[in-house]
């Protein structure tokens, strides 16, 4: 498939193009690539949000309440729904779209399912390109849900204008919050399930604790019910307000722009490296003289990095 | 390219509200290997169409329990071939009658599972079909 060809398809709406080129992405295929270089130069006026927090807090729901909010205010909207990949057998199970029965009612929105693949920090790699290949097909709104919990969950600022932090009431106590670190990312704080006993009570725990870690950078908190739609009007206003504030912060998104080029070479060399191991004679000397003990593995790794990195001049085209 | 995975969809069109058997082979076909999206209960195959688009899965599997597979499974082919993606394998399961294999096959489908074939049989059947 020609990429000039595919580019100009999804650029005029066609559907099934943006998807193959999706797939392409995902699948590391040259071509895929190509349609991106040609779209990236004509992105970045859709407000791309990223959704996070722990396991079954609502963030589907949420994402349901507010595709379908904002669709009715006439916005065209995508959804990117990242779903961990089992480690051991490499297969992925979708359940995120099944919760987007408001959602999926609305014309003309696109909802795309993506397995992390394993790149580091719970976003795919992938994720990046639908988002731009999403906003060249036309839509406005760009949804990214992103699996799971943990330190790593950084990454989806680096592909969000603004990035939603889903808690629970139940969500346990302080030193659990503390050991999610949960709350290190996120420009608001979304306490779902104000329904359940005594959430008042345990959501204010949350709050003082928030306070307390954060000082005097207030991070704004939205209470909703999703399963209600409660409080969904209250986050788009709220996410409006923070879009605002992001436009002017000119540093912070030049910095996450240099996060995310820097993790994109880590993963390449990852590739490259692996490819080397099967293939490189050198590598395979040594790596013999590490197991019979000749050499240590320490040696070798900054042998090895030294060598790439001192003749790898930077040119800049693609060879 | 050593990073391409099958996708597959699991759909589940028309009325019957039975999705236990759906569900089990999702899993299966996610430890198999595969990634796999559940389409949910009740939905029209303009429905089913659309997510196939969107998601491009290579394998679509309809699980019908309802006896309304051949008409079902005609308006897919039709709705597909409209839309110019007959690239997608298509698989039928559930409770089919084995004078409807026949039918089912003539109209393009790839493999039909009557409720109780081994799951082995429909993995590698999916395996073999992405493979052509
Ligand atoms: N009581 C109550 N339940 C809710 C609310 N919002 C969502 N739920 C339920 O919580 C469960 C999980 O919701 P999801 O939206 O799938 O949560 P999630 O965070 O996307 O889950 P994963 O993607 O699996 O991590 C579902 O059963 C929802 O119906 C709420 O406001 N109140
Ligand atoms: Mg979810």
């Amino acid at each position: 498939m020609n990429p000039n060809d595919l580019a100009e398809r999804i650029i005029s709406g066609d559907e099934k193009a943006a998807s193959r080129a999706i797939s392409m992405i995902e699948n590391g295929e040259e071509t895929g690539f190509e349609v991106l270089s040609k779209l990236y130069p004509k992105t970045g006026t859709s407000f791309r949000i990223g959704v996070t927090g722990s396991p079954g807090a609502g963030k589907s729901t949420i994402i349901d309440r507010l595709a379908f909010c904002y669709g009715k205010k006439g916005k065209k909207i995508g959804v990117i729904a990242i779903d961990p990949t089992s480690i051991k057998t490499k297969g992925a199970f979708f359940g995120d779209r099944l919760r987007l029965k408001n959602a999926e009612k609305i014309e003309g929105i696109f909802i795309r399912s993506m397995a992390h693949r394993g790149f580091s920090g719970g976003i795919s790699k992938a994720a990046l390109g639908a988002e731009c290949i999403l906003e060249a097909l036309g839509k406005e709104i760009i949804i990214v849900e992103s699996v799971g919990v943990g330190q790593t969950e950084l990454s989806i600022s680096l592909i969000s204008d603004v990035v939603i932090t889903v808690l629970t009431p139940d969500f346990g106590d302080e030193i659990q919050l503390m050991k999610a670190g949960l709350l290190d990312i996120g420009d608001i704080i979304v306490m779902n399930k104000m329904d359940i006993p005594n959430a008042e009570e345990k959501a204010k725990d949350i709050i003082h604790y928030l306070e307390s870690i954060k000082g005097e950078i207030s991070v704004p908190l939205v209470k909703t019910i999703a399963r209600q739609g409660q409080g969904v009007e209250l986050l788009i206003d709220t996410l409006e307000q923070e879009r605002e504030k992001k436009l002017k912060e000119e540093k912070e998104n030049k910095e996450k722009i240099k996060t995310l080029v820097i993790a994109l070479i880590k993963e390449e060399m990852e590739k490259g490296i692996e490819e080397m191991m099967e293939k490189n004679i050198t590598f395979n000397d040594l790596l013999a003289q590490v197991i019979s003990k000749k050499l240590d593995p320490y040696y070798m790794a900054r042998l090895v990095v030294s060598n790439i990195l001192k003749n790898g001049k930077l040119e800049e085209t693609l060879g | 390219m050593a990073e391409k995975r099958i996708k597959v969809l699991v759909a589940k069109p028309g009325l019957d509200g039975h999705d236990r058997g759906a569900k089990v082979i999702a899993l299966a076909l996610k430890e198999a290997g595969m990634e796999v999206i559940y389409t949910g209960l009740h939905k029209t195959i303009d429905q089913i169409v659309n997510i196939a688009i969107q998601e491009d899965v290579d394998v679509i599997g309809l699980s019908i329990m309802s006896g309304a597979h051949i008409p079902l499974t005609r308006k897919l082919m039709e709705k597909l071939k409209e839309l110019g993606i007959q690239d997608k394998k298509i698989f039928v399961g559930g409770v089919i009658p084995s004078k409807d294999i026949p039918k089912l096959k003539e109209m393009g489908v790839e493999g039909v599972f009557p409720g109780g074939t081994p799951i082995e049989e429909i993995i590698s059947a999916i395996k073999a079909s992405v493979k052509k």
